[in-house]
């Protein structure tokens, strides 16, 4: 390779600046995709013209006024929802304890580390919706037992995966202290490891809890269960306020509980007052989805 | 040996006080599980339903497990599709949530009466999952792409608006005091001192987000919403589960390469 280019500035000799070559290809790439996409889109330009009239009609028959008399309806199917979540998030939590144990590099031996976090990334790469109805309803049959259970399954990914990067990340201090005082495998696990890092996988629990209420609430449109179900139905029939009472009802619920999980896990995180932590992981959503 | 107790016990830190709020938690939790698991009130979890009934899905699985590979080329268009609708509505969302995140930041927001409101609307968008949104566009605008799109935009916007305000949140102020100091307006600030620092950032979330885009075609398809989820949907309800196992397998391989790359881009830009 030819040396590059150097300017002479002020008596000095200054490197040349690293070629832009890369990145204005890449940038071109990405512009002519875009392109492609616009272009190539099987969109009616009628209807994108129609769009803001369409919508604007919609939402006037969804919420002005919704049907308040349906909101029974609605919380009951929203709680359902929030059970289906909360099981399916206590199921994903037992079992990914475990296997995020085993897929830690430091806890577990290598080839095993690494098979289990294969199987861990090939869980996470099947939509829950596509678990339920490949797998759950043909087992458990339709109902919300079946949307507990994809939900349940397809949290282990995300929950193991994390779990693995946790244990990974520990301070190496107590775990030496503890097996240089004879503590047994087990024993090093219980109060070296688990110690540093049950505070960070709680909070992920939580975290994925808030996830799977979002789950759980579409997973009635394949009949397994909870309020998906009944905004379907509602649309079917063309029934806008009520559907709009039920996307109300929807909103308000995730919020309310969004706020309670993040106050708890913020809690568990920074702890008590004794005890401060800087590392507060406010948003492992990049990680977890 | 003459070494009292007393001095071995005097190096020792002060044990904190117990945390009268974990059993509480504790019991809350138990008392929420019991109620959520229970046949009458709720999901009806039984281990025993799950082991006596394993065999009935057998015959899905056993599809599943033997692909109809003769039935690839149908889905290729389709599975354009749905990367063409990811594009777009990345594209579009993230470009609309970049203005949004700055009124959604402290560091950022001219004042507090648009910083509350751009939070609260931040909030509700993001409080609907996309499936949801697709449901009630398709029922709005007709079957298509186009319903899949803006599902997607506005699920693009709610998360990418949510990640990018935190990183805001956390930049360095030395070089926007230094853009105060120096006479800068609030978009000269934000210009030359924030904007710098979160593009890194900006550039991974919008990757990661047209990656759940990807994923998420699956899903918003079932409602009609265009997309290689609209020909799971059309094979799920003929029960023809040797074409829907082709299916998940393209959207396994799709997710993964999409995943090689990105991850790729990232490192190279944060």
């Amino acid at each position: 390779m030819a040396r590059s280019p150097s300017k002479v500035v002020d008596g000095q000799t200054r490197p040349a600046p690293p070629s832009r070559f890369q990145s204005k290809a890449l940038a071109l790439l990405v512009v002519a995709l875009i392109v492609w996409s616009v272009v190539t889109i099987d969109v009616d330009l009628e209807r994108l013209i129609d769009l803001p009239a369409r919508l604007g009609d919609s939402i006037r028959r969804m919420f002005l006024p919704p049907d308040w008399g349906y909101t029974g309806r609605a919380v009951e199917g929203m709680i359902e929802s929030i059970q289906i979540a909360w099981i399916g998030t206590l199921i994903g939590a037992a079992l990914s304890l475990p296997l995020g144990f085993l897929g830690a590099k430091n806890v577990s031996a290598g080839p095993v580390s690494s098979i289990i976090r294969q199987i861990l990334n090939g869980i996470r790469a099947i939509p829950e919706l596509v678990l339920a109805v490949v797998i759950f309803i043909p087992i458990l049959g339709l109902g919300p037992f079946a949307g507990t259970m994809a939900i349940g399954i397809h949290s282990i990914g995300t929950l193991g995966k994390l779990t693995a990067e946790v244990v990974e990340g520990v301070d190496p201090g107590p775990v030496e202290a503890a097996r240089a005082s004879g503590a047994s495998q087990v024993q090093t696990l219980r109060w070296g490891v688990l110690p540093q890092v049950l505070p960070d996988i709680v909070a992920f629990w939580l975290y994925r809890f808030e996830i799977n209420i979002r789950a759980a609430a579409i997973l009635g449109i394949v009949g397994a269960g909870g309020v998906g179900a009944i905004l379907q139905n509602t649309l079917t029939f063309r029934r806008w306020e009520l559907a709009g009472t039920t996307v109300i009802v929807i909103i308000i619920a995730t919020i309310a509980i969004d706020y309670v999980s993040a106050a708890v896990r913020r809690r568990i995180i920074e702890g008590g007052a004794h005890r401060q932590r800087a590392d507060v992981i406010e948003q492992p959503e990049l990680a977890v989805t | 040996m003459t070494a009292t107790p007393l001095q071995a016990d005097a190096g020792r830190p002060i044990r904190p006080p117990r945390s009268r709020l974990l059993p509480l938690g504790l019991v809350v939790s138990a008392a929420i599980t019991w109620w959520a698991a229970s046949d009458d009130f709720g999901v009806g979890f039984s281990l025993g339903e799950i082991i006596d009934n394993l065999t009935r899905g057998h015959r899905v699985l056993r599809e599943v497990l033997s692909p109809n590979w003769a039935f690839f080329p149908q889905t290729v268009d389709p599975l354009l599709e749905t990367f063409k609708m990811a594009i777009i509505a990345s594209v579009i969302g993230c470009g609309v949530a970049l203005p949004l995140s700055f009124l959604a930041s402290k560091v950022t927001t001219p004042n507090s009466v648009t910083y509350l409101v751009d939070r609260g609307v931040l909030n509700v968008i993001r409080a609907l999952p996309d499936l949801l949104y697709a449901l009630v566009l398709v029922t709005a605008i007709g079957i298509g792409p186009l319903a899949g799109i803006i599902a997607l935009i506005l699920f693009n916007l709610a998360v990418t608006a949510k990640l990018l305000s935190e990183t805001i949140d956390g930049v360095d102020t030395g070089p926007s005091e230094a853009a105060w100091a120096g006479g800068a307006s609030r978009t000269q600030m934000i210009r030359s001192s924030v904007f710098p620092q979160i593009l890194p950032n900006y550039i991974a979330y919008v990757l990661y987000v047209f990656e759940l885009n990807v994923r998420a075609s699956a899903v918003i398809g079932l409602v009609g919403a265009g997309g290689i989820g609209f020909v799971l949907q059309v094979q799920m309800g003929f029960f023809a589960y040797e074409n829907v196992a082709v299916i998940v397998a393209e959207l396994f391989v799709a997710v993964f390469l999409i995943e090689l790359v990105s991850i790729r881009l990232r490192r190279r830009l944060v």
